[in-house]
């Protein structure tokens, strides 16, 4: 998940957390503004009403009242109010004034009401006085302001996560930007973009620059390995030509006996094979120093079959059979001579490690819309052990064999700079198939 | 014939020189860039053998002063980078073949003979050899009039053991001259036994061929 929707989405959810804490806490906190409200104005009416009272006014209530109790009540016509007084028995353990609230039923109606309970003694008797005053609009009033709140909230959840997501877009730009044209595309250190990036958070110039740095290192080290390359190149080859030549004029010498002969002969057959293992490792650090264009139009159809005319005698020799049923003009961007290598081993390879008689076949088509080559022989085959190591550089599948075994180490760190893939299937004495599955992006 | 060879390291060019004078050319030896310009300006060379590693420059810039004047003298670049750009640059410049250290003497040889095959136009078409003539300018070999069909490989191992005639050739120079300088490490030189089977049967029939000779299971030598 990418960090702009990370962040995004941290900040909502902290955000819902903030509101939902404030849509849980604040009616209770309303509730409790207005009950303290309701209480001291239910606390008024009672300190009016006992003001004026006195034994009268007491008989009159209870006595004009219904007389079965001796209680008189009063309400308001939407009975948001009412006024109870009644006598009771004593109670003097009770507290004198409490606030409660309770449902009453009046006129047959039931409703919620905030309560006032005083119990007070006038003359002899013990009274209880409870005026209450209706909750269902206070009621209806934080169902409203809950509402409100969810729907104010919501709204701004909403604009904040949008103001959030564009802002951290907005921000993330230049990271964006500084892996697509400074990382992603380079992959030579020559063609790297030294412009900086136009950031307004200090922290990505700063990684700007110091991209910039690590990639002039690098060019450094790449320019130094390619120099280093060249002079080894040439510190190495010219003595082995020095040797070679005269060791090449030694073997016209006629006075040379048998001994000295075959002596001079095989120590120019070592050179060569130190200058080809030398050579070998150079076209691999070349390779892999990205020393070689890549941009040259390839035909493999065409490679193929002139690499088959290039070696009918080597197949001939051994009595294999050939057959090439490639059906695609496949062309490819690359470099010739390096792919012309690649596929150069892979056949010879084919070729030294089949069975007499038996056959190669190069086949080509499409999977999953990637093209792919694959060559089959009908070699002596590998165990699954032996295929690990075969890409490894100076790896031979069994010691007696000539060759340095840097042919399929070629080949793989060509096909990696072609973005190609080698894949490798063998059966052990029934034979090998190597495929090679190029890009996808190359069409046909 | 005059060649001029420009090597900085003075012991290789000495095996050069040992080596083309034996092959019956007549060579000089410099070894930088001040040298060579001098020799080229005073004296007229047939062909140049160019090393591009000069201790005070790059060989590229004898090869650019050559061609701006007259001279018609072939170039040879020899070089030990081995790079790709190295060779498209000297060809470029004008070079008319190139050769990587370190390269066969007798290869060296074939090279120097093919290019001033060219310089003087092609006129040096026939090579003859114990009544065989090999045409080199439609790759046919034929004795006394009578064509002897060989295969193309034949055809360069025989012209090769020709053009190097009286000494011994390996395996290992045949097989670099007639596959090239190829990246194989185990190349099998004994294959080019195959080949060379196949180009005596093919000779043996028209007349006696015991100047063809098998050298210590070594190499093929041709005496004159």
């Amino acid at each position: 998940m990418k960090i702009k929707h990370q962040l995004a989405i941290f900040n909502a959810l902290t955000r819902l957390l903030v509101i939902l804490i404030l849509w849980l806490t604040l009616p209770i906190l309303v509730e409790n503004v207005i009950y303290r409200h309701i209480n001291n104005s239910l606390f008024e009416k009672k300190k009016k009403f006992i003001d004026h009272l006195n034994q009268n006014e007491i008989n009159d209530f209870i006595e004009n009242s219904n007389d079965s109790t001796d209680t008189y009540s009063q309400f308001s016509t939407l009975h948001s109010e009412f006024l109870v007084l009644s006598k009771v028995s004593s109670k003097s353990h009770q507290k004198k004034t409490t606030f409660s609230n309770d449902y009453r039923v009046i006129e047959g109606e039931q409703n919620e009401y905030r309560i006032l309970q005083h119990h007070f003694t006038y003359g002899n008797e013990d009274y209880q006085l409870e005026i209450g005053s209706s909750l269902s609009e206070i009621k209806d009033l934080t169902f409203i302001i809950r509402f409100f709140i969810l729907i104010v909230f919501g709204v701004i959840l909403l604009i904040t996560f949008l103001a959030d997501t564009f802002f951290i877009e907005y921000l993330l730009k230049p990271f964006y930007k500084i892996i697509d044209t400074k990382i992603r595309r380079v992959n030579q250190p020559e063609a790297f973009d030294h412009t900086p990036i136009n950031a307004k958070s200090r922290d990505f110039r700063e990684l700007d620059l110091v991209l910039n740095q690590m990639m002039d290192r690098i060019a450094e080290l790449f320019k130094k390995e390619k120099q280093f390359i060249s002079n080894v190149s040439h510190e190495l080859l010219t003595p082995i030509s020095l040797l070679k030549n005269k060791l090449e004029n030694l073997l016209q010498n006629n006075s040379l006996d048998d001994n000295a002969f075959d002596k001079i002969a095989s120590s120019l057959k070592t050179l060569d094979m130190l200058k080809k293992i030398i050579n070998n490792l150079l076209l691999i650090s070349r390779i892999e120093n990205n020393q070689y264009s890549t941009d040259e139009d390839i035909h493999f159809y065409e490679i193929i079959t002139d690499m088959q005319e290039d070696l009918q005698d080597r197949i001939e020799d051994r009595e294999i059979t050939f057959s090439n049923i490639m059906e695609h003009d496949f062309s490819f961007k690359g470099n010739k001579t390096l792919v012309h290598i690649l596929i150069y081993n892979l056949i010879t390879n084919a070729i030294k490690y089949n069975k007499e008689g038996g056959r190669i076949t190069v086949a080509d088509g499409f999977s999953d819309g990637a093209y792919l080559i694959s060559i089959e022989d009908s070699g002596i085959g590998m165990d699954p052990s032996q295929i690990e190591k075969i890409f490894n550089r100076f790896t031979r599948i069994n010691s007696d064999q000539d060759g340095q075994g840097l042919g399929l180490a070629i080949a793989d760190s060509i096909a990696s700079l072609h973005h190609i893939e080698i894949k490798v299937t063998s059966i052990n004495l029934e034979g090998t198939k190597f495929t090679l599955l190029f890009p996808k992006t190359e069409k046909a | 014939m005059n060649i001029l060879i420009v090597e900085d390291t003075k012991e290789l060019a000495a095996e050069v020189n040992d080596f083309l004078c034996n092959t019956g050319y007549v060579c000089k030896s410099v070894h930088n860039c001040e040298d060579a310009l001098e020799e080229v300006a005073s004296n007229d060379y047939d062909a140049m053998l160019l090393d591009l590693g000069l201790p005070d420059g790059d060989g590229f810039e004898v090869l650019k002063a050559v061609r701006k004047t007259k001279s018609k003298m072939a170039v040879i670049v020899i070089t030990a980078r081995g790079e790709l750009d190295d060779r498209i640059n000297g060809l470029h410049l004008g070079a008319d073949d190139y050769l990587t250290k370190p390269f066969a003497l007798t290869e060296l040889s074939a090279r120097l003979f093919a290019v001033i095959r060219r310089m003087h136009g092609f006129t040096m078409n026939d090579l003859l050899i114990h009544g065989f003539s090999l045409q080199l300018q439609d790759y046919r070999v034929s004795y006394s009039d009578i064509a002897v069909n060989l295969t193309k490989k034949e055809f360069d191992i025989f012209q090769y053991l020709v053009l190097n005639k009286n000494r011994v050739i390996t395996r290992l120079q045949l097989t670099e001259h007639i596959w090239g300088d190829i990246l194989e490490v185990n190349s099998d030189s004994n294959f080019i036994d195959v080949h060379v089977r196949n180009l005596r049967k093919k000779l043996d029939k028209h007349t006696d061929i015991g100047w063809f000779e098998t050298v210590r299971n070594v190499g093929y030598r041709i005496n004159e």
